[in-house]
């Protein structure tokens, strides 16, 4: 008897949809409460941009620069950081490689993975540049630079996608090989450009005074990488992909596909940056290139990309790159020793992993 | 050693001549491992089908097959009577198979509204995202398709949303994109009891809509209160293939617990009474 009773009840529970619960008692409507002037808009972006690392460590940024001013202006001998000398022929040329790098670095971290052979890639990059450059025009030599940039980075990605090895490991073996590639075209010692085109010189690192055309080329670099991380269906994919595989495989989105294509953009990245550095130094170090890696990786995670994938802005990954650089250039200013610079470089990237998930927890 | 127990009803729902998804003697093998054991059944349209079963029994592996994730050893996968050669992601989207995996199917670092539309972007011809125009479609998806409660924009990231309101998007969106065919692997085991609730009676109401289900679960209460239809697994193999009129939720939790050998004792028993 309680058994038939038990049937019935859940047979009327079912069929005709009444949604007893959750019943639309005059909820407000999104669709009322978005905003519709322009302060009002601005007011939502900035507070949905919050956990995003971007607006945090611009915000860091500004204040560190308003105190260097601040100290420039008082002692101008002392610390000259706003000489003409300093800004044009330190900061604007360190910053754009270092940010161009933290770019190519940041959009692969974005999509959950490392490329630790960057450094060498780069050396390679450079050595091939000059070699080029000896026997060809400079347009052609770079645009194969670029090319062979793109190939090296992207035969580390297929490593990755196919043998499904951590990138890690993967292309910290492959920056042997590439440190190797570099030395087999010139040998140990640095590569020289002797009697470089003025016309390339003044493309790649032209002086206007108060700053160097390295920083043309990084605004141009962020902008084409703005446009494809945050504006385009290739950055929202590539997002999809570093936060959830899957859940974007789910959508059929195909994440090594997305993967390759961060891969190749880093290689255009490093080819433009290998090429910026030949044009300042006329030089190439073929085995001390190391260093650009963690640099590029600590300004991405400075800048707010998550070391797991799915986070980080094209802004972010410069301001990363600009606080990184404008600090060495303060503390060798300020007359710090050497062991402070390399500390620094070492403290600011464990802060900035700490900051970047204290951040981040706070904005859920 | 478990047999199949002949339903009294034809495994191919009569409510439709074809079934929109049929899987027929499907079989997967993970190595030496036989995970699927020739495996039939068929999903009518608008039908709300209750996949239940232990751990193990084969569940997963099934809805992989079913949404085109996993491919199958052997068998055939039928979309309205049409067998597929190649049954892949792709193919099976294209046709409006969702799956909502209990807490894979968006992405928490992306907003609302590009997890709505991640994979399916709107876009000018050169590819960059219309973005003003996706925020207006999500709020307007969050206020009219289901009603979720504490959503405060359409910008708001998934990873600030609670289980069940990230599970309530995951499936607006499916209704959004006008999916035939939802798969919901174990979807109320992370949520409340209000939002459990509300979810079972919007299957209930997107069936009216012609929208078919698979509900996986262990809970067999939720299973039974909205699903027509029951099929359930036990080591790799269907069971139980019967409809709710036909059955109880003492026979199911016998078919569950027990495999076929409980079903046969639980009708003995009770065609004895």
């Amino acid at each position: 008897m309680t058994h038939v009773s038990h049937e019935t009840d859940a047979a009327s529970a079912a069929p005709p949809p009444s949604l007893t619960l959750d019943e639309p008692v005059q909820r407000r409507r999104l669709a009322d409460s978005r905003p519709t002037t322009l302060g009002g808009r601005l007011r939502e972006t900035l507070y949905y941009m919050r956990g995003r690392g971007a607006l945090e460590i611009g915000l860091i940024y500004a204040l560190m620069l308003a105190v260097f001013v601040v100290w420039s202006l008082v002692d101008p001998l002392g610390f000259p950081f706003l000489s003409s000398n300093n800004l044009s022929g330190v900061v604007t040329q360190s910053v754009p490689v270092l940010a161009i790098l933290a770019i190519g670095v940041g959009m692969l971290m974005v999509t959950g993975e490392f490329d630790l052979s960057v450094g060498f890639v780069l050396s390679f990059a450079g050595i091939v540049f000059i070699k080029l450059a000896q026997s060809h025009d400079w347009v052609v030599a770079a645009l194969l630079t670029v090319a062979v940039a793109i190939a090296a980075t992207t035969a580390n990605g297929l490593i990755v996608v196919y043998t499904r090895i951590p990138s890690f490991v993967a292309t910290l073996g492959m920056s042997f090989v590439w440190k190797g590639a570099g030395i087999a075209v010139n040998g140990t010692a640095p590569a020289y450009l002797a009697g470089a085109d003025p016309t390339f010189v003044k493309t790649f690192a032209g002086d206007f005074g108060f700053f160097r055309a390295q920083i043309l080329w990084m605004i141009l670099l962020g902008v084409v990488a703005f446009g494809i991380l945050q504006r385009h269906r290739v950055g929202n994919r590539l997002y999809a992909v570093g936060g959830n595989a899957g859940a974007a495989k789910a959508v059929s989105i195909k994440p090594d596909r997305m993967r390759m294509f961060a891969y190749a953009f880093l290689g255009l990245c490093v080819g433009l940056a290998a090429i910026l550095v030949v044009a300042r130094t006329s030089t190439m170090q073929p085995t001390t290139t190391e260093e650009y890696t963690l640099l590029a990786v600590a300004a991405a995670v400075v800048g707010g990309c998550a070391l797991d994938g799915g986070r980080g802005t094209v802004i972010g990954m410069i301001v990363g790159a600009a606080l990184i650089r404008t600090t060495e250039n303060a503390l060798i200013l300020a007359n710090a020793p050497g062991l402070y610079v390399q500390a620094f470089f070492g403290i600011s990237i464990v802060v900035a992993a700490v900051i970047n998930k204290y951040v981040e927890e706070r904005a859920q | 050693m478990s047999t199949l127990i002949t339903p009294p009803e034809p495994t191919v729902p009569t409510k439709d001549a074809t079934a929109l998804l049929e899987l027929r003697g499907v079989s997967k093998d993970y190595g030496p491992n036989r995970v699927l054991d020739d495996v039939s059944f068929g999903i009518g349209t608008g039908e709300v089908v209750g996949l239940l079963g232990d751990n193990g029994a084969g569940k997963s592996t099934l809805v992989k097959i079913m949404s085109g994730v996993v491919s199958m050893t052997s068998g055939s996968w039928l979309w309205r009577g049409e067998a597929l050669d190649k049954v892949t992601r792709p193919e099976t989207e294209r046709r409006g198979v969702e799956t909502i995996f209990q807490d894979s199917a968006l992405v928490p670092s992306m907003s609302i509204t590009r997890n709505i539309f991640a994979g399916r972007e709107l876009t000018n011809r050169a590819g960059f995202l219309r973005l003003r125009e996706m925020d207006a479609i999500t709020t307007d998806i969050l206020d009219s398709v289901v009603s979720i409660e504490g959503i405060k924009s359409a910008k708001q990231l998934v990873s600030s949303l609670s289980g069940g309101q990230a599970q309530a998007v995951a499936i607006a969106r499916a209704v959004h994109f006008k999916r035939s065919l939802l798969i919901l692997d174990e979807p109320t085991s992370a949520l409340a009891v209000r939002a459990t609730e509300a979810l079972l009676n919007y299957l209930v109401q997107l069936k009216g809509e012609g929208v078919s289900s698979v509900l996986v679960t262990h809970n067999l209460h939720h299973a039974f209160k909205v699903c027509d239809r029951h099929i359930v697994m036990n080591h790799g193999r269907k069971i139980l293939d019967v409809r709710r009129e036909d059955t109880s939720v003492e026979e199911l939790t016998a078919a569950v617990v027990e495999g076929a050998e409980g079903v046969r004792r639980y009708r003995a028993g009770r065609d004895l009474a």
